[in-house]
């Protein structure tokens, strides 16, 4: 096995000190539904699974799991677990695609005008790159 | 809920060293604390009389309700191995190990056992004979595999090797996780343990200086870094905690967050906003408290006046 | 009071401390006398001194219990109450064994003839000389006494490190030195002289049992403030 491999990646790539924990694992579990990796109505890992995982307390990872049943992102099953509630996908993508313009349009345009990049010259741009993800992806 | 350590008022000099000062603390049950502070910030004092192995000058101690001092029924449920544990002369680990089983109730052998291979600890060589890092180990096994209702363990890292301290902090979030029980992690290696915590308490020169939960000291804090007047004014206002300069530059850390409008504000006055992690806070207030030493003032913080 | 008893087995969880090497001590220094024994070409009785040998091990115990065990017993939460009871008690115990020992290797040297070479060891005529318990209450009295001599003078070696040690050497000097003075003063060196003649192998005994309470008694109130 390689567990500790794993885990010390896990705790390097994704826990940052500066932010409230609780906080980095709901959005990592969002990120997990929103990509597919977990699926709606799988079992999600236990929160002392995620505790030893991620190198983080119990019950910061429990917080950051409540928070996501209090969303009804994931529901709780007495004696069994927690599982991906049917839909979440689809709220999930939703509430990301409403911070999506202050999260990094507007930083994005801040810096364009900056550097005096017309907005045409900027959608142009990003037409570009979408162009060259798809056929990165494809090579 | 019933807390499991009340401390009024404690208060301990030694002949000219003033090492608690004052200290009011309160600590609930089942949660992880770190107890941080630098090298003779009064640590060990601490815990050592809230084990009642130490006395202090004034100041009451109460844990599980009780004064523990001589009290059977309030020590027989904790677990302190100091950083300098003394070991019989003749013992090797395994007596130490034998012998502890004999006083804690809760006492697993197996996860000894277990810990003992984790960390590759020749059990029968004498103590006095082990490495620092041997040592500090076998100081870690007793205090995880006691499964004392209230564990201190005393900057138990200490010779430890990388791969030991990892094995320590992976085996200890394991076990609370199934054994949830009141731990104090005593620590100067603040970005090691940070993740662990539940609950920080910052202690400098015998004076508590930051007692509140790791979340909510995480991003409880941000630095600006910008040219010096740009940042005075964005910071007018603020409690300031740290102050650099670098020519006309300055980076400067403030306590609070910023609304979005501000996130934004700073954006345009070409500031850069960078966040503050558990550790350089708690470097930053050290460091600022002090400085309001210094200055004989008894606010921990300065306010920018610009 | 399981605690108490915890106190005595955690010190024998490495035997070799409290039995094996104090077995040895015995049986090194009865082989040194017997060796010398045999090699001395004297028929009368040859008596050997050997035997306390082992009664000043327990001094070392002593100042060594204090200092590595009992701080080792704070780290496992015991009180210092328990620790004091439980390592008092088995002092005793061992005490008791080894005066048992030497009483009944009394018996068997007198049986052997002092192990076909006419030694003395263990049932030193003095010794012998009364009671048939008196060898047994002296050994132990005197094992005690040496045991609480170390205890506590590392006791107040913990408490009050080197200052502690310099006063109460001190205070016990000036003590014995107040004493002769008054003594002097009042002209009573003939009567303490009589009192020193009278005294036989049990009164002393007797005597030593009472310092051992006493030092017992200082060591506990000594202890109850003491930090590991």
């Amino acid at each position: 096995m390689t567990g500790h491999q794993v885990r010390a990646l896990g705790s390097a790539v994704l826990i940052d000190d500066s932010r409230p924990i609780f906080l980095q694992i709901a959005e990592r579990i969002e990120g997990d539904i929103i990509e597919g990796t977990l699926q709606e109505e799988a079992q999600v890992p236990s929160t002392n699974a995620f505790a030893s995982f991620y190198r983080i307390n119990p019950a910061t990872a429990a917080k950051g799991v409540n928070r996501l049943v209090d969303d009804g992102i994931l529901y709780k099953q007495r004696g069994i677990g927690m599982f991906v509630a049917t839909g979440a996908r689809a709220a999930l993508v939703q509430r990301r695609r409403e911070q999506f313009f202050d999260q990094y349009v507007q930083p994005l345009a801040r810096e364009a005008r900056k550097l005096g990049i017309e907005p045409l010259e900027l959608a142009e741009m990003i037409r570009q790159s979408e162009t060259a993800t798809v056929h990165g992806g494809a090579s | 809920m019933k807390t499991v350590i009340e401390v009024r008022n404690l208060s301990k000099s030694y002949r000219n060293s003033v090492a608690l000062d004052s200290v009011i603390l309160s600590l609930e049950p089942d949660r992880i604390y770190g107890l941080l502070g630098r090298n003779g910030a009064g640590k060990t004092t601490l815990m050592s009389m809230l084990t009642a192995q130490g006395f202090p000058n004034s100041g009451e101690v109460k844990v599980f309700g009780e004064d523990p001092y001589e009290n059977e029924q309030v020590l027989s449920r904790i677990c302190f191995i100091r950083e300098s544990q003394k070991y019989p002369d003749s013992f090797s680990a395994k007596h130490a190990f034998r012998s502890a089983a004999l006083f804690f109730k809760n006492w697993d052998q197996e996860l000894a056992g277990r810990l003992v291979e984790d960390f590759q600890l020749p059990v029968k060589r004498t103590i006095k004979k082990l490495s620092r890092g041997q040592l500090s180990a076998v100081g870690v096994i007793i205090g995880l595999a006691s499964r004392a209702e209230l564990t201190f363990f005393d900057e138990p890292y200490l010779g430890l090797d990388a791969v030991a301290r990892q094995l320590f902090y992976d085996r200890l979030v394991e076990d609370y996780g199934r054994y949830p029980r009141t731990i104090v992690l005593s620590s100067h290696l603040i970005d090691e343990v940070a993740n662990l915590l539940e609950h920080v308490i910052v202690i400098d020169k015998g004076r508590i200086i930051m007692d509140d939960d790791a979340e909510s000291i995480r991003g409880s804090a941000f630095t600006v870094v910008g040219s010096a007047d740009k940042v005075g004014t964005f910071l007018q206002g603020r409690e300031i905690i740290h102050t650099d300069n670098f020519a006309s530059l300055a980076s400067v850390t403030a306590v609070g967050t910023l609304s979005r409008a501000e996130k934004t504000e700073a954006a345009e006055l070409g500031l850069e906003l960078a966040p503050v992690s558990l550790q350089q806070l708690v470097v930053r207030k050290t460091i600022s408290a002090a400085g309001a030493d210094l200055g004989a003032s008894k606010t921990s913080s300065l306010e920018v006046t610009r | 009071m399981n605690r108490v008893v915890n106190v005595l087995r955690m010190q024998l969880v490495n035997r070799w401390i409290f039995i094996g090497i104090p077995l040895i001590i015995i049986a090194a220094s009865f082989g040194l006398s017997w060796v010398i024994w045999a090699l001395v070409p004297f028929d009368e009785v040859k008596a050997s001194g050997g035997s306390q040998a082992v009664l000043w091990y327990f001094f070392a115990l002593g100042i060594q219990s204090l200092t590595l065990t009992f701080p080792f017993s704070q780290g496992l939460s015991i009180t210092r109450k328990t620790f004091f009871g439980g390592t008092v008690a088995l002092f005793s115990l061992i005490a008791l064994a080894i005066s048992l020992l030497f009483f009944l290797l009394g018996l068997l040297e007198k049986a052997t003839g002092g192990w076909g070479v006419n030694g003395q060891f263990f049932a030193l005529e003095w010794l012998v000389d009364g009671p048939w318990y008196q060898p047994l209450a002296f050994y132990l009295a005197t094992m005690m006494a040496l045991f609480f001599i170390g205890f506590w003078a590392a006791t107040i070696y913990k408490r009050w490190q080197t200052t502690g040690l310099v006063v109460a050497g001190l205070g016990v000097a000036v003590g014995l030195v107040g004493a002769a003075l008054w003594i002097n003063f009042q002209g009573q060196w003939p009567q303490i002289g009589e009192f020193l003649v009278s005294q036989n192998q049990m009164s002393i005994a007797g005597l030593l049992a009472v310092v051992a309470l006493v030092l017992a008694g200082g060591s506990y109130l000594t202890l109850r403030r003491a930090i590991p």
